[in-house]
């Protein structure tokens, strides 16, 4: 299957579905008042902006807030066009209609090569952005991830916004009897020339009847949010204890349960009897599988330590899976059998590879290796349930919601209006809170409890041994040297699982098939590099390891980005060129990404001195959409690579908040990092071996290196900020390393 | 048998091995002290007891009976914040926040013993482990912090 066909397949899971709804136009995402859910007396505009009677002005919140500051970032694009003091801006949690779903986010999963792509777009990118983006309109799953929230709403935000304003002034035209051009909103309230003024609240019955035709937004240069260091609303609550995460919910009379899940991966309950007696246990819990949830009991109690307690006297026997145990050893050995023996999908190809190579003066190539990785997030994983008289609440830190609320509604067997979610702070995300495993497990249990609520939670070492990984990828890098002596092919194989069918099928997205579409995140950061080689072949072979994988920060950017970083840094050694300098011989075609480069390297002085046994190493990266290039300046203490400075220069479009890129580079670059230098989780007899983070460690304050971040002015529609610092962090500081020691890591984590 | 939490005299009626960090989550609702690892490892349940950073998930609650515990909910007051939390939001520190109440309550302790640390004495103090990142924020408001009177 070629890439075209391929491309059509995935789109056209619904095939049928295709014809005659193509024509269709692409559904609003201005939304109805009635979408959107509102206070006692308030009054909404559309399905986002509501009015209080005081003038507050209410913003459906969307998305979940998990760190990256994007509650923040989505109340600015409000307050811009608005002329609204943020302060005056209340969120509400949004609903679940189709117009809080995240486009981007699946326009970002299509395998388009982004610098071929840079100027006019190709007919098929059109088309198939046109049809993924329709798509992803009608499913309107509401998710926060990919980097894409504020690509999502940067338009419709503003839009919805800038509507809400025109329909009150042309209220207050009315009420006051006075040309509307002869007011404006400053400061959150309607003024006229005379002095006269009015808060929204006034206007807002009135405004709610107005239809306005034209909306304009503002200019770039008339922005006096946008672009500014605000300070994020969420922070001071987080410095007093009083932020409501999800395993900080009270409710009168709510009990707490803890999960044991099967020991061995794919073992399943024997024998349990939810009826034995145990001390202080107000329930168990036997939990059928659902969202690929693993097979276990809960246990209910009055605290979480009573329930965890009472856990270890439970009387219970597992059966392993007749298929041999799970051994992370064996699947890198097939990984690599894989890459001798299949061809793989081709994700893109240019020119003619193999020619190049049998006419080559020299080849080089080269083996590499990634681990399973857990998310570890700080937060583990929880859900708050209360089933009662036909009614489902769930209180839950999660990135998917109306998922949620679909899930719970099918375990409940309630109709879905039946079933709220409410979605509480996260303890971090990083792709593990798009899932529904354990919201599965709170509902069941909740079910069994006469109404009670009950918070379900795991500890620590249930949560690292019962993820869905980070997949185990391999991959084969060659390239060719001609006889100038210069490099003209790169053909890149590399093997792993795909995620996104397997998560479609868990979640229960309808595009789920009977066939895996080839997943653009298994070849993302390897199909779609920068550098202007004549020939070009990147292909994957897709596997079934049958360890649970998921959407882990920056997915399948967060390896590949080392294997293609450090081969290009090896081929700039081996034809004996300066790392930096060769780069920029290779992205004459590629002028965004050579000034990211440069600037980066500007900044951190590349290759002027250094203090004595430090090295300095480069990486540059595009993911979701941003170029990141980081100058990595490393040295060894005590046989353990050391990071002091990591210089980050990153182009995301326009800003919206230079403070939180800035903590999003701080935040993966710190993410990667501890990837970079431990993370690894091994299966042996399908027993995960890291249980807690005295084995699967964390860099800490003691190891944490200076990150300066600049920012690429730009006027280009913003793209993302969460995942894209992350990529470029692994390949710079091996890149680092090799200078020091001359010796090539070629596997995650680095050894030296 | 009685507690002493944030100045508050509490009646103790559970088994004394439950660890502090339960008793202060689950049966008093102070929920700002996190869960994070159960194995002292992480310091999100981090506490004072009699003004020294401890950390709650490995401290039975019968062993500090009469004790003074104070928790990130008795840090400071609206009115008036500690040094810290003003530092902490000038700095703009906390991403997903869940570590922050015990990096917070580790800096205390940290700035009570030292009005003026070093960076290797905040290496050596803030062992918490954050998933974000924040560490370069928490060591500027640190020092932001130990500028101001405490």
């Amino acid at each position: 299957m070629n890439r075209r066909t391929m491309l059509l397949s995935t789109l056209g899971a619904a095939g049928a579905l295709i014809v005659g709804w193509g024509a269709m136009p692409a559904r609003s995402r201005i939304g109805k008042p009635q979408d959107m859910l509102v206070g006692e007396g308030d009054i909404a505009l559309n399905g986002w902006i509501s009015i209080a009677q005081d003038g507050t002005v209410g913003l459906a919140m969307h998305r979940s807030e998990m760190g990256q500051g994007v509650q923040n970032a989505l109340t600015m694009l409000v307050a811009e066009e608005l002329d609204t003091p943020m302060q005056q801006i209340v969120l509400h949690q949004a609903g679940f209609d189709s117009i809080y779903g995240n486009v981007a986010l699946f326009m970002g999963a299509l395998p388009f090569h982004p610098v071929v792509n840079e100027g006019e777009k190709p007919l098929v990118m059109k088309t198939g952005e046109w049809l993924v983006g329709k798509i992803a309109r009608e499913l309107g799953i509401n998710a926060t991830g990919g980097s894409a929230s504020i690509a999502d709403s940067w338009e419709n935000l503003r839009y919805v916004a800038a509507m809400a304003k025109a329909s009150l002034l042309m209220a207050a035209a009315k009420q006051w009897q006075l040309p509307i051009e002869e007011l404006k909103v400053v400061e959150g309230k309607i003024t006229h020339a005379s002095g006269k003024s009015g808060h929204f609240g006034e206007f807002a019955k009135q405004a709610a009847g107005q239809k306005p035709t034209q909306i304009v937004l503002k200019q770039a240069k008339d922005w006096i949010v946008i672009g500014q260091e605000t300070k994020r609303a969420d922070i001071p609550p987080k410095t007093d204890g009083s932020a409501i995460f999800g395993l900080d919910v009270r409710l009168p009379k709510m009990v707490y349960a803890t999960v044991i899940h099967a020991p061995m991966m794919g073992g399943k309950i024997a024998q349990f009897d939810e009826k034995q007696s145990i001390p202080g246990v107000l329930q168990l819990v036997a939990l059928k599988s659902h969202a690929g949830s693993a097979n276990g009991f809960a246990v209910v109690a009055q605290t979480t330590w009573a329930a965890r307690r009472a856990a270890d006297s439970v009387k219970v026997q597992w059966v392993a899976p007749a298929t041999a145990g799970i051994d992370t050893t064996l699947i890198l050995e097939q990984l690599q059998a894989k890459l001798k023996t299949d061809s793989g999908f081709a994700f893109y190809a240019t020119g003619d590879v193999k020619k190049a190579q049998e006419g080559a003066q020299q080849i080089i190539e080269a083996n590499y290796k990634a681990p399973y990785l857990a998310h570890a997030t700080l937060e583990p994983m929880n859900c708050t349930v209360q089933v009662k008289d036909g009614q489902v609440d769930v209180w839950v830190p999660t990135q998917i919601p109306g998922l949620v609320r679909a899930l719970a509604a099918k375990i409940a067997n309630v109709p879905i209006d039946k079933v709220n979610v409410q979605v509480t702070y996260l303890g971090g995300g990083f792709g593990r809170r798009l899932e529904l495993d354990f919201v599965a497990q709170a509902v069941q249990v909740a079910m069994a409890m006469n109404g009670q609520p009950v918070q379900l939670n795991w500890s620590r070492e249930q949560d690292m041994a019962n993820d869905f990984y980070r997949p185990m990828h391999a991959a084969v890098l060659k390239a060719s040297i001609n006889a100038q002596g210069s490099v003209d092919s790169l053909s890149v194989k590399s093997a792993g699982d795909a995620i996104t069918p397997r998560w479609m099928a868990r979640v229960s997205i309808p595009l789920a098939g009977p066939i895996d579409a080839p997943d653009k995140n298994a070849s993302e950061g390897l199909f779609d590099l920068p550098y202007g080689f004549a020939h070009q072949q990147m292909a994957h072979v897709f596997t079934h390891m049958g360890v649970p994988v998921g959407y882990w920060r920056s997915v399948g950017h967060s390896h590949n980005a080392f294997f293609s970083e450090s081969f290009i840094d090896e081929l700039a050694h081996a034809t004996k060129q300066d790392p930096l300098a060769f780069r920029e011989s290779l992205l004459k075609d590629a002028p965004r990404y050579l000034a990211v480069l440069q600037l980066a390297a500007k900044k951190a002085n590349w290759g002027s001195p250094l203090p004595n046994g430090h090295a300095q190493g480069i990486a540059l990266h595009e993911s979701f959409g941003s170029i990141v290039a980081e100058v990595v300046e490393a040295s060894i203490e005590n046989g353990q690579p050391r990071v002091h400075r990591v210089v980050c220069a990153i182009d995301c479009g326009i800003v919206v908040n230079p403070n939180t890129v800035e903590q999003q580079m701080q935040s993966a670059i710190h993410f990667g990092l501890t990837a970079a230098l431990y993370g690894k989780i091994d299966i042996k007899d399908g027993v995960v071996q890291q249980n807690n983070f005295t084995n699967y460690q964390m860099v800490q304050m003691a190891q944490s290196p200076v990150v300066e971040t600049w920012i690429m002015p730009s006027s280009r529609s913003p793209s993302g900020v969460g995942e894209p610092a992350l990529p470029p962090l692994a390949p710079a500081l091996s890149n680092a390393l090799f200078s020091l020691t001359g010796k090539r890591l070629r596997e995650l984590p680095l050894m030296v | 048998m009685q507690l002493n939490i944030n100045d508050k005299t509490v009646t103790l009626d559970v088994d004394p091995d439950m660890p502090l960090l339960w008793f202060l989550r689950d049966v008093m609702n102070l929920t700002g002290t996190k869960f994070g690892c159960g194995v002292a490892a992480c310091g999100a349940c981090t506490v004072h007891i009699n003004g020294q950073a401890v950390r709650s998930c490995v401290t039975p609650v019968g062993s500090v009976i009469g004790a003074n515990i104070q928790t990130i909910e008795s840090l400071g007051t609206p009115e008036k914040p500690h040094p810290l939390q003003v530092a902490w939001i000038a700095e703009q520190v906390p991403q997903c926040g869940y570590c922050q109440s015990g990096m917070l309550m580790a800096a205390a302790d940290l700035l009570a013993r030292k009005p003026k640390p070093t960076d290797a004495d905040i290496d050596a103090a803030m062992t918490n482990i954050c998933r974000c990142g924040t560490y370069q924020r928490v060591r500027a408001a640190i020092h932001r912090a130990a500028g101001e009177a405490l």
